[in-house]
């Protein structure tokens, strides 16, 4: 299993939200279609009692998790409470907690996974497109048109540049195992490093994309892992071009000091004989090559 | 956000950190009086925000006898291309030790990391590289509202117990003040006792508004108005301008517009299920920047649908000529759209940005 399956019951935070309730519908469409058990419950404090296309929503996680199964939660509640449903969801023991929401306080972040990993539970995000198993499920906003099944583990730390991605592997016939995307900020839950590690466990995964950006230095750790585990890794990082010190969009993507730009990361990328792409669109052909 | 060293000390001061007695002043005429208390010599501190400001002549030493004349003089400087509006007036201190205390966020640890080190008043990143064991670093729980004893003790060493107050006080302030980096460089010894000489603190910016910041004022006007509609927006130097959806597509499309040999003037992001007005907006802002020959629109409709993409290019009707890829929900009606009014879609972003070099050479 990569943090889910078709068998997981699916909890939205933030459900009755526009965000909430426009990809609660998408979820469990996608649900529907593959026969995955999807969306069972939201909450929104304050809100319990009411439905969201026809999945009850409660006060509490906790409430949720009475009634229902719950082995994952997809949060879109505002960052600057995000911290705290995050906090809520591992205290209620849910094993997977998929954090959409982007702008959440630094501070927040440190201090919500690290309360999360004390409870055993793996964040993926925050400031992430979630996760996809083709024919399994869907814990987010990845837009399932794109995705194939197939072999191919992709990990992200973008969202429409992984949308990018997966469309170029799809239209080269190359499916995906599981598509995570761990998120752009500088502080994140899952690594790259822990997401290669669960493709490696769960078994179906025959060769890893990595998708970096600047800043940080989790995709050399992670690709090292991946080597380590025996998994072929090709790679592409964004942002060659990005000037230092400035913010590309993402909090993480910043170059701080010099560390962690991306020429620096592609070299040392190459060094480890991580075939690397310099446009996403070459990576197809890398990972042929790989597997 | 970036606080300046006078917004830094008197964050210090309020939490109870020593510093050197100072005064803030916008005009030469007002550092005489300044600091009345203070007999002896002070130091003109520029506040403009560039590093090595002592060495580009930002940091002068003056007495009763030439004050006036040295305030004229840094106040008529530019530092760095910056112009000098406020001078901290300072007493100046007998040093007998510098020290470097900083607090900041490790990525891979995800904790935050106390710094410390006993040969402060240095680059630091410099002392960093070459005498890594010289620089202390300990990390610390985020749980933790307060520091631990043990955590104070093994920052301080062997250093004067004095410095472990001040470790507390400026965690206190790291955390109150949600800063990713708050740094006394340098923490120094004198005959007054342990004094923060200099400081930095850098908020983190998606906590400016609980910090009751309004505005984030390390942007320019450009960029002001972007945050405004929701974009990231940072200006560049070249004549393509680039809007993209996604931190990570829209700095892959300057990569490959660098790739190509051309030069991008911009990155604007626009975020998820931009519409029309948003995305109208966008155009007109990127269209504004001075150098702009053409426009590249690389949109990935997940959430952001084809059609308003193309009404909001087609809205905003600018003089530019302007090439789209756009993929994904509605592509079709959106084609459509843009086709009605002549302009280029092409199906790839490779082939669209090539396209766009090929305009600008």
């Amino acid at each position: 299993m990569i943090y889910a399956d078709k068998n997981t019951g699916v909890l939205v935070q933030g459900a009755t939200g526009s965000q909430g309730r426009f990809h609660i519908n998408l979820m469990n469409e996608y649900a529907k279609a593959v026969g995955g058990r999807g969306v069972a419950a939201g909450v929104t404090p304050g809100k319990g009692g009411q439905d969201v296309f026809g999945v009850p929503v409660y006060n509490s996680v906790s409430d949720a998790c009475a009634k229902h199964d719950i082995g994952a939660t997809v949060i879109f509640v505002p960052g600057s409470v995000c911290g705290d449903s995050i906090m809520e969801a591992a205290d209620a023991g849910i094993p997977t907690i998929v954090t959409i929401t982007e702008h959440i306080p630094v501070h927040d972040v440190m201090r919500a996974v690290s309360y999360a990993e004390k409870c055993g539970s793996k964040v993926i995000g925050p400031n992430c497109p979630g996760m996809m198993i083709p024919d399994e499920c869907k814990l987010g906003i990845i837009p399932a048109n794109l995705c194939k099944k197939g072999d191919i583990g992709v990990v992200s730390r973008s969202g429409t540049l992984t949308y990018q991605v997966i469309s170029e592997l799809t239209d080269a016939v190359l499916g995906q195992s599981g598509i995570v995307g761990i998120g752009g900020d500088a502080v994140i839950g899952q690594t790259f490093s822990n997401v290669i590690d669960t493709f490696h466990e769960d078994g179906r995964t025959k060769a890893v994309v990595l998708i970096g950006e600047v800043g940080g230095n989790l995709e050399i750790e992670g690709a090292k892992r991946a080597q380590a585990l025996g998994l072929p890794v090709a790679a592409y990082i964004a942002g060659i071009s990005a000037p230092k010190e400035k913010r590309m969009g993402h909090a993480g993507a910043i170059i701080e000091g010099g560390e962690g730009d991306a020429a620096s990361k592609i070299e040392a990328l190459r060094a480890l004989g991580v075939p690397t792409a310099t446009r996403p669109s070459e990576l197809p052909e890398l990972i042929r090559r790989c597997i | 956000m970036k606080f300046r060293e006078y917004e830094a000390k008197q964050i210090f001061r309020e939490a109870g950190i020593p510093t050197p007695k100072s005064v803030l002043i916008t005009r030469p005429e007002e550092a005489k009086t300044a600091l009345p208390a203070v007999a002896g010599k002070v130091v003109l501190k520029a506040q403009v925000d560039v590093g090595g400001r002592g060495k580009a002549g930002g940091i002068l030493p003056a007495d009763a006898s030439d004050i006036d004349a040295v305030a004229k003089e840094l106040f008529g400087k530019t530092i760095k291309g910056l112009p000098v509006e406020k001078v901290l007036v300072e007493e100046a201190v007998s040093i007998t030790h510098e020290y470097y205390l900083g607090i900041t966020i490790d990525r891979a640890k995800k904790r935050p990391v106390i710094l410390f080190s006993e040969e402060g008043g240095v680059e630091i990143e410099t002392l960093a590289k070459e005498r890594p064991e010289a620089l202390r670093r300990i990390y610390v729980d985020p749980s933790f509202a307060e520091l631990p004893d043990f955590i104070v003790r093994n920052v301080v060493g062997t250093a004067p117990k004095e410095i472990g107050a001040v470790v507390r006080k400026l965690y206190d302030v790291f955390q109150k003040k949600d800063a990713i980096l708050a740094e006394i460089n340098p923490l120094v010894s004198s005959p007054a006792g342990i004094l923060a000489a200099d400081g930095k603190i850098i908020i983190d910016d998606n906590a400016l508004s609980r910090q009751g910041i309004a505005e984030n004022r390390d942007l320019t006007e450009r960029e002001k108005e972007a945050e405004k509609h929701g974009f990231s927006y940072v200006e560049l130097e070249g004549e393509i301008g680039v809007i993209g959806n996604g931190a990570g597509l829209t700095m892959a499309t300057l990569d490959i517009i660098a790739h190509y040999n051309g030069r991008a003037a911009n990155f604007l992001d626009v975020g998820g299920g931009a519409d029309a007005e948003r995305v109208c907006h966008a155009v007109k802002l990127v269209s504004s920047m001075p150098g702009v020959k053409v426009i590249v629109v690389n949109l990935l409709g997940g959430i952001t649908r084809c059609d308003e993409v193309a009404k909001g290019i087609i809205n905003a009707a600018v003089s530019q000529e302007i090439i789209v890829r756009i993929a994904g929900t509605n592509e079709a009606e959106g084609a459509k759209l843009l086709a009605e009014h002549n302009y280029k879609m092409l199906k790839t972003m490779d082939e669209a940005i090539r396209a766009a070099v090929g305009v600008c050479r």
